[in-house]
């Protein structure tokens, strides 16, 4: 970590990103780290022949939160980049995938948590990314 | 799935949802009573699932039987971890996550009685 090195030990640059409203945040990541994967399982188990791509979608959606999950959660320098770094890639997966099911339904037939920008579940899919990444702006300290 | 025992959970997880709230606006950290009830839903949610799986065993099959099962797993562990992921650290967000996890029981129970059709 080249910030710690160059960082003075004592001096606490960063807010914890697993404190307060935080814990909030990761609740609603674990929530969805859960629905992903396990609906992802299910089509991938039971009918993954008929959307390969839907559901391997699917699967990656789970990973991301659960990388979200764990990494808000833990709060610490390292994570704080592993969590930019998924919730950004949650932000371009749900931005396109939700477009893409609007414009091609026939690919994405309300597979995904993504799908039409999380409609499924009352499009917290879609409002989550704009969330984890503003608390992380919040979090940044200075 | 028991209908009246769905909608009874619905009723008490809706309760709970507005009570973790309305300690969050107080700015006080869920009480006792609060973690007592919270507990008492989560009876009822396993209760649910209980008697749901014995249905299953009982040879009912539902139009997705996969994801039958993956919702009666799922919506018993969603009060458990948020109950310690609350008291972890009590402060007026302790009672939002409460809420987060009621909601999410009460939306999978409405859910599962969706679901909850025959083959």
């Amino acid at each position: 970590m080249s910030d710690a090195q160059t960082q003075p030990e004592t001096k606490p640059v960063l807010r914890r990103t697993n404190s307060g409203a935080g814990r909030v945040l990761v609740a609603v990541y674990g929530i969805f780290a859960l629905a992903a994967t396990a609906r992802a399982s299910v089509q991938m188990l039971t009918k993954f022949h008929q959307a390969p791509l839907a559901y391997l979608l699917s699967a990656l959606a789970g990973l991301i939160y659960i990388v979200a999950t764990i990494t808000l959660a833990r709060g610490t320098r390292a994570s704080r980049r592993l969590a930019l770094v998924a919730i950004i890639i949650e932000l371009v997966g749900v931005i396109s995938i939700g477009t893409l099911s609007v414009v091609d339904p026939e690919a994405f037939p309300r597979a995904t948590v993504w799908s039409v920008y999380g409609i499924g579940y009352g499009f917290v899919p879609l409002v989550l990314p704009i969330l984890g990444l503003a608390w992380l702006w919040h979090t940044r300290g200075s | 799935m028991i209908d009246v025992l769905a909608y009874a959970l619905i009723l008490f997880a809706g309760v709970a949802v507005i009570w973790g709230l309305v300690t969050a606006i107080a700015n006080k950290p869920p009480g006792k009573a609060q973690l007592l009830y919270a507990a008492g839903v989560e009876v009822v949610t396993v209760i649910q699932s209980i008697i749901a799986a014995a249905k299953l065993a009982g040879g009912f099959r539902p139009v997705e039987l996969a994801t039958t099962i993956g919702y009666l797993i799922g919506i018993v562990i969603l009060i458990p971890i948020a109950w310690l992921w609350a008291n972890a650290e009590r402060t007026r967000f302790s009672g939002i996550i409460l809420a987060v996890a009621a909601l999410a029981v009460l939306a999978m129970t409405l859910r599962l009685l969706v679901l909850w059709t025959p083959a």
